[in-house]
């Protein structure tokens, strides 16, 4: 291979991990025989995103190494152990870049309860509901989620659209997509987490008088839709401190004020009053339909412009 | 030909007045927008780009009526916007993150991947498409902000200080990057930096203490500041606070 230099070009490609194996490979035979395409290649790495690590890790590696450092043979050595940590760039580089672009996926991550303290929030409720009641051995384990469970998709929709929530906001509202379209999708999201993830943990939690583990679906997503609904006139946030505020107040307060020791009974009592049985569901899905009737004829206030 | 039509336009923040009652056209072509701080230029670019409500005034733009929220959504798909300071989410790619705005702009979903790639190869980032924002330098973000504003190809793009966090040779590049945009669409550029200003733009408005300044071209502006005998290092400079004088001795007046 005397006489012949790698061009920039196939370095270029070398360097942003676009060239295929079977170039590579001859390229990294050559450069073990030729010096100067070796420095060109490592100076080529070295300004990629790979160059900036490769500096870290060299200077830690030598930090570490104090009494190696002053022996000039490791000096010497350098162009050829840049050279060596290449391949691993290259075989991480292809890997991303072939990464396709799915929307699904793009609109979960993007989705601004997802991304901040909200699914933490929904995990501590449904893993802390079910190790209260296996772990730590509390009856009223199960009342006390079915009690919370409502607020937390309303808690999400509040975590998800606005100015306080989402630091795209400012952007998001310059685009076609901004208002109740942006509002219902991340709200789809919020309740495609939290429905599935609470009920499933109700299940597991032991038997109790309280009303079985899917008997908040229907409160719960009542409360959302009124959130939305309110939130036309309200803003989101106010909105969801309404509903969500208002029904914690509605459970937890009787509890809260009966004799000592009788707190999980007369909450399991409260929780049987406002979602057990047949007809109080049924009450809860009148008023869900009404909820959704109300943000569709008021689904234009959410068009509305911010006010200086 | 004129896309945005402002007229009597009133913006109010609190007690404030940030535009008073502000007549002004943009037609296609780069406008370069400028002024002293707190005049104004911010509120503009808000109001076009359908983020704030105006107090009083009508803007249309596209032949449509800002103020009808329909008609709203019909410009919103034509429009970029870049704010002064955008939030993004620092853990998503270049890629990820045009290609969301994309969604949100709902462009076609088939178009958006080449779109994407189109849009952050112009502004010269193709290398880092894939690298996530919390890596990037700030110019680098500066310059996904204007990767996102393009990815539609709009026919209105409005920049609130493009170039701020860029360094010169991003600046030369990014300036021809207007005057190619510029060639389609109308492109509103806030700036404070005199020689985006006589590279670039095609029209001066210069918006101080919330009223229109003055209206003209680069050249234009230079003239006037040889004439007028205006303070600066710069021909455009020196007509910047020429023009600015004479809006402030009317005003006084």
């Amino acid at each position: 291979m005397t006489g012949w230099h790698a061009p920039e070009s196939l370095i270029a490609r070398y360097a942003d991990g676009s060239l295929p194996d079977s170039d590579a490979w001859s390229l990294e035979k050559h450069l073990e025989s030729c010096a100067a395409c070796a420095g060109r290649v490592s100076g080529a790495v070295r300004a990629t995103a790979a160059g900036t690590v490769l500096a870290q890790v060299r200077g830690a590696v030598l930090d570490a190494a104090p009494p190696v450092r002053a022996k000039t043979p490791v000096r010497a050595k350098t162009p050829v152990r840049t050279k060596t940590p290449a391949p691993p760039v290259r075989a991480k580089t292809p890997v991303r870049a072939k990464a396709p672009l799915r929307t699904p996926r793009l609109l979960w991550a993007a989705a601004p309860a997802v991304r901040g303290a909200w699914l933490p929030a929904v995990l501590l409720v449904a893993l802390g509901a079910v190790l209260l009641a296996h772990v730590a051995d509390f009856s009223g384990a199960r009342p006390l989620l079915l009690a919370v469970a409502p607020v937390v998709p309303v808690a999400g929709v509040a975590l998800s659209y606005g100015r306080h929530a989402d630091p795209l906001h400012e952007l998001a509202a310059s685009t076609p997509s901004a208002g109740l379209r942006l509002v219902l999708t991340r709200t789809v999201l919020v309740l495609a987490v939290s429905l599935p993830l609470l009920t499933l943990a109700g299940v597991v939690l032991p038997a109790s008088d309280a009303p079985g583990a899917a008997a908040w679906l229907l409160p719960g997503l009542t409360l959302t839709l009124a959130a939305l609904a309110l939130g036309g006139w309200l803003g989101l946030r106010a909105a969801t401190a309404v509903t969500g505020g208002g029904w914690l107040c509605a459970v937890l307060a009787p509890a809260l004020a009966a004799p000592d020791g009788a707190v999980s009974r007369q909450l399991s009592d409260q929780l049987s009053t406002y979602v057990g049985g047949a007809a109080t569901q049924g009450g809860w899905a009148v008023a869900a339909a009404a909820c959704a009737a109300l943000l569709a004829a008021r689904r234009t206030t959410y068009d509305r412009l911010e006010r200086h | 030909m004129t896309t945005i039509q402002v007229a009597g336009l009133h913006v109010r923040h609190r007690k404030t007045v940030a535009l008073d009652s502000l007549d002004v056209d943009f037609g296609r072509g780069v406008h370069g927008l400028l002024g002293p701080n707190g005049a104004g230029k911010t509120s503009l670019i808000r109001v076009l780009a359908t983020v704030a409500a105006p107090t009083g005034g009508r803007v249309r733009m596209l032949g449509e009526d800002l103020a009808d929220p329909r008609a709203r959504t019909e410009v919103r798909r034509r429009l970029g916007y870049l704010p002064q300071e955008f939030g993004y989410y620092p853990g998503f790619t270049v890629r990820e993150f045009v290609a969301y705005m994309a969604w949100l702009k709902e462009m076609p979903a088939a178009a958006t991947p080449a779109a994407v790639e189109r849009a952050v190869e112009r502004v010269g980032l193709a290398d880092r498409i894939d690298a996530r924002i919390r890596t990037l330098s700030g110019g680098m973000v500066r310059r996904v902000g204007i990767a996102q504003a393009i990815v539609n190809d709009p026919a209105v793009l409005l920049l609130d200080e493009p170039t701020a966090g860029l360094d010169p040779e991003q600046r030369v590049e990014f300036r021809e990057l207007l005057r190619e945009l510029g060639a389609g669409a109308t492109v509103l550029v806030s700036t404070h930096l005199v020689e985006d200003v006589a590279a670039a733009c095609t029209e001066v408005t210069l918006i101080a203490d919330g009223r229109l300044a003055y209206r003209g071209t680069p050249d234009a502006l230079s003239a006037l500041g040889a004439a007028a005998d205006g303070v600066g290092d710069h021909p455009i400079e020196r007509g910047y606070t020429a023009a600015l004088r004479a809006h402030r001795e009317v005003a006084v007046r």
